[in-house]
């Protein structure tokens, strides 16, 4: 048994007008997870301690929050894996997401973000033509296998810096969903999807890998990649900045084996754009004044055959 | 019509609430993700026949047999034959099941049944399904009160005419009308100390349909599962045997051949559980489990069929399936008694239906079979709102009346209004402790005697002292937990005083002191009646149903 300290974030927005924190100590196995820690500092010490749970065995996705400024299941969170020398364990409701009390958040952003996926099943053709289930096969079903492991906790959305500056974006956990509708041989709107996605800002992501913390091995960032290519490969919105701007950087750094950044703003913006490149200029003349001009053109470095290998090798499309 | 609950049972229910056109409402203390039934593993059954010439009467019969012959055969029946169907409607509502190299559907062996006939998703089904339902949800634009807690039944004039709830985000209890009101809440394995079951399988509904004057039928019967941690209850599916795993004793035998010299590991689970516990009374076990070894297996089928246990085992016991056996016990699992209802879900109460774990329309009988339950939450989910949609058709305006929320009022303000008292969780504590004890796999009167009497207690001490720490109107679930409690002990004392009375030993009921099933006296239901006070008022005037298959002798 160890002496374990939660330093708990208090709030009750029907009372409080700001947060405050209480710590209170357990004497628990260290083993014990941070659920179970404050399962027994509600049941023992304080009742009012508030938090969400329901399954505590990481397949509800109840009980995300912010342990020692990381966001993850209390449940899957052994509680001598995270607190300091003196026992001291650190937790705060999830961050992007409005508090409730204390560390139950308000999630209808989040799920807000599914419901315009219109996230259920359009096939092609209709069920009645099919007396038994529609045909799949194992490998076509396995892709599908694996995002079906997330628990909609919300721990990639808590944690993605994008979503904290534009809550209008989708979120790693939405376009994932996104993806396993897109990539489902059964569905019928394979692009109607990868254009709903795209209009919710799928090109925002910042490739930061943040959301690849994902506790049910979903790697939402990886899902992302897959949705952006198969939004290239379909050629679905391709007039709009997100895919121009990754077709033009893969170009550029294709033929000349370096990032081309002039090229790469007009690319992305579009050549005949004026409006939109005037809107950009006084950006390019402080750059400019700093002598951060980059050059109007790139010659090819040395050995750029070895790079293009590597798209070839990448299968990455280009154009 | 308004669905408590937002599992598989209530959500299926509202799917076909509302393809039925009906005006529909979900109640749920959670979103419908958080359910339990996300937490299922290892599949649901239905003679799809896909690896191996199979028939829903083979279906019927292995249920009946599972049971001990205490299900009603047409119940069965009906589950049984509405397999199939049910599945196909899933997959083509997009559900991800795992596939055969042709594409159809892949099917694994389970406990009890004589061919491979449990469809699944890898060891993540009751996930898939849940998220296939919800999107139906999605796709009808059902109305989800999520976060409402639901405290009371109202009853007028005989008939079921609405809930009453409390908005956790603001502490508010609401009267809703239904003409209709399906009861979908889940089980009870809270009763138990250590269980496979979530924070919230608390037996709400049974706890609400109990106090509006519904007797509860069946309760004796517990399903202890053979393959759950000792750290913290949480489950290793039956797909881990299905797949090949095998059990061990202390002298690494495979013991369960000198209990079921056929199936072996595939027992029935009231079979293994027995053995297990046998093995580990008799001094074969390892620090009080024995061992599930799935070692042989080897580790990419683990890591393609099981990686769900294999990641639970090794968060929670530090050891990794692939390179050592995981120690393991018989645990609370499933809930076989329930809301008494006919085989479409109805209750005696017209307007009121229950669907899933917390009904007992009974298929499950005295042991349920592994992949059954999820079954019945889908086709009894449906059969209990298909029914719903011709009676609310048939009968005029309901109107609850306002003496049921003045009455849930009182009792919520009076929990709140105490200053001190004995706090909910150590009321729990105590009923969870004397469950444990003696209301486990072996029983005898002396034990349910002393369960009887234990838990009466705890019921006297929540009634008079009861008391919430929390006063707040903001997500208060000191005082959720506490109404939780309450309808956990009317659980608990209608379990003990069950078994105590059932003076046989048929499926997972084990008496130590009458070891024979008694057909003679026993082929029939027990239903329990709440008394204000005390245990339950006991009548046996519901005999089992049998139709195609006369009791056997039970072997394995
Ligand atoms: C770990 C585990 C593994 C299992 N594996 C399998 C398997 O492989 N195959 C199989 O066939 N079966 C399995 N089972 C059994 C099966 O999963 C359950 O019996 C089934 O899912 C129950 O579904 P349900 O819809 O009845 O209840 P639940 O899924 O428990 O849903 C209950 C719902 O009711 C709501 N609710 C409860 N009380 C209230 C209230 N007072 N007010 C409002 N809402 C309320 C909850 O919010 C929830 O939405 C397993 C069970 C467990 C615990
Ligand atoms: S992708 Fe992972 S982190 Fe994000 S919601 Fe799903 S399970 Fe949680
Ligand atoms: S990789 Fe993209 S979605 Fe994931 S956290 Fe970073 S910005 Fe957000
Ligand atoms: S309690 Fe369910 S994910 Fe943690």
């Amino acid at each position: 048994m160890a002496k374990i300290t939660l330093d708990i974030f208090r709030f009750d927005e029907a009372t409080d007008a700001v947060p405050h924190r209480d710590a209170v100590v357990v004497d628990v196995p260290e083993t014990t997870t941070v659920l179970d820690a404050l399962e027994t500092a509600k049941a023992e010490i304080d009742g009012s301690i508030s938090f969400r749970r329901s399954c505590r065995s990481a397949i509800c996705g109840s009980c995300s929050m912010n342990i020692n400024g990381i966001t993850g299941l209390a449940c899957k969170t052994p509680c001598n894996t995270v607190m300091d020398e003196k026992g001291v364990v650190v937790v705060d409701p999830m961050p992007n997401f409005q508090p409730m009390k204390d560390l139950v958040v308000h999630m209808d952003p989040f799920w807000d973000k599914y419901s315009r996926l219109k996230p259920y099943l359009q096939p092609a053709d209709a069920d009645s033509t099919h007396e038994r289930e529609r045909r799949v096969s194992p490998e076509d079903m396995k892709k599908l296998v694996d995002v079906a492991n997330c628990i909609m906790c919300a721990t990639c959305y808590a944690l993605c810096p994008v979503v904290s500056v534009d809550p209008a974006f989708a979120g790693p956990a939405a376009i994932a969903y996104a993806y396993r509708f897109i990539e489902d041989v059964r569905d019928g709107q394979r692009k109607e999807r990868i254009a709903q996605i795209s209009e919710d800002y799928l090109w925002l992501c910042a490739h930061c890998y943040a959301c690849s913390y994902c506790p049910k091995h979903v790697d939402p960032h990886d899902r992302i990649i897959d949705v952006k290519r198969a939004s290239i490969k379909d050629r679905v919105l391709m007039n709009e900045r997100g895919p121009r701007h990754a077709l033009v950087v893969s170009k550029t750094i294709k033929q000349t084996g370096m990032l081309a950044e002039t090229e790469v703003i007009q690319g992305t913006i579009g050549r005949f754009n004026v409006r939109g490149l005037l809107k950009v200029a006084p950006l390019g003349l402080r750059m400019a004044a700093k002598g951060k001009m980059p050059p109007p053109f790139v010659k090819p470095i040395p050995k750029v055959d070895e790079v293009r290998t590597i798209f070839e090798a990448l299968e990455v499309p280009v154009s | 019509m308004v669905v408590i609950g937002g599992g598989l049972a209530g959500m299926r229910a509202a799917v076909e609430a509302a393809e039925g056109g009906a005006d529909v409402a979900i109640i749920s203390k959670m979103h419908p993700v958080r359910s339990h039934s996300g937490a299922a593993q290892g599949g649901i059954n239905a003679a799809l026949g896909n690896r191996e010439e199979d028939s829903t009467t083979a279906h019927t019969f292995d249920t009946v047999k599972g049971s001990d012959y205490l299900a009603d055969q047409d119940a069965a029946a009906a589950m049984c034959d509405d397999a199939p169907k049910q599945i196909i409607w899933l997959e083509h509502r997009g559900c991800i099941f795992s596939r055969l190299p042709d594409g159809r559907i892949a099917q694994r062996p389970f406990g009890g049944a004589g061919t491979p006939r449990t469809c699944y998703s890898a060891d993540v089904t009751g996930l898939v399904i849940l998220h296939t339902l919800w999107e139906q949800l999605e796709r009808f634009g059902v109305k989800v009160y999520e976060e409402y807690f639901c405290t009371a039944l109202a009853v007028d004039d005989g008939v079921g005419s609405g809930v009453v709830a409390y908005n956790m985000r603001n502490g508010d209890l609401e009267l809703v009308t239904a003409k209709a009101t399906i009861f979908a809440t889940g089980g009870a394995g809270r009763m138990y100390l250590k269980t496979t079951n979530g924070y919230a399988s608390t037996a709400d509904g049974m706890g609400i349909a109990y106090k509006a004057g519904i007797p509860l039928m069946d309760m004796e019967f517990m399903q202890f599962h053979p393959t759950t941690l000792k750290e913290n209850g949480v489950l290793m599916t039956e797909g881990a045997r299905g797949e090949g795993a095998h059990l061990l004793n202390a002298l690494g035998e495979r013991f369960m051949f000198n209990y079921a010299p056929n199936k072996g590991e595939l027992a029935s689970r009231d079979v293994v559980s027995r053995a297990e516990w046998t093995e580990i009374l008799a001094g074969r076990g390892i620090d009080g489990c024995v061992l599930l070894d799935m070692r042989h297996l080897g580790r990419e089928k683990i890591l393609e069929r099981l990686p769900q246990i294999r990641e639970l085992a090794l968060d929670a016991t530090g050891k990794d399936a692939i390179e050592e056996p995981i120690p393991i016990l018989p645990g609370a699992h499933y809930t076989m008694g329930g809301i008494e209802t006919d085989k479409w879900g109805a209750t005696r109460v017209p307007g009121v239906y229950a669907a899933g774990e917390c009904a007992n329309v009974s298929v499950h009988g005295a042991n349920r079979l592994g992949g059954n339950s999820l079954l019945e939450t889908i086709v009894f989910g449906a059969r209990s709102a298909t029914h719903a949609l011709d009676y609310i058709k048939k009968i005029g305006d309901v109107k609850p009346s306002e003496k049921t929320l003045a009455n849930e009022r009182d009792r919520v303000g009076a929990l709140l209004a105490r200053t001190g008292g004995t706090r909910a969780p150590a009321l729990r504590r105590a009923m969870n402790e004397t469950m444990s004890a003696n209301t486990f796999i072996f029983r005898d009167d002396a034990g349910l005697a002393k369960a009887v009497d234990d838990v009466t207690l705890v019921r006297k001490q929540f009634d008079e002292d009861a008391y919430v720490m929390d006063k707040s109107k903001t997500f208060n679930t000191d005082l959720v937990g506490a109404m939780e409690t309450d309808f956990l002990i009317d659980a608990s004392l209608a379990l003990a005083a069950g078994a105590r009375a059932r003076t046989e030993s048929r499926g997972a009921q084990a008496r130590t002191d009458y070891p024979e099933r008694d057909d003679a006296n026993w082929l029939k239901h027990t239903l329990a009646w709440r008394q204000p006070a005390g245990p339950p008022r006991l009548d046996y005037s519901r005999a089992v149903t049998i139709t195609e298959f006369d009791p056997q002798v039970r072997t394995y």
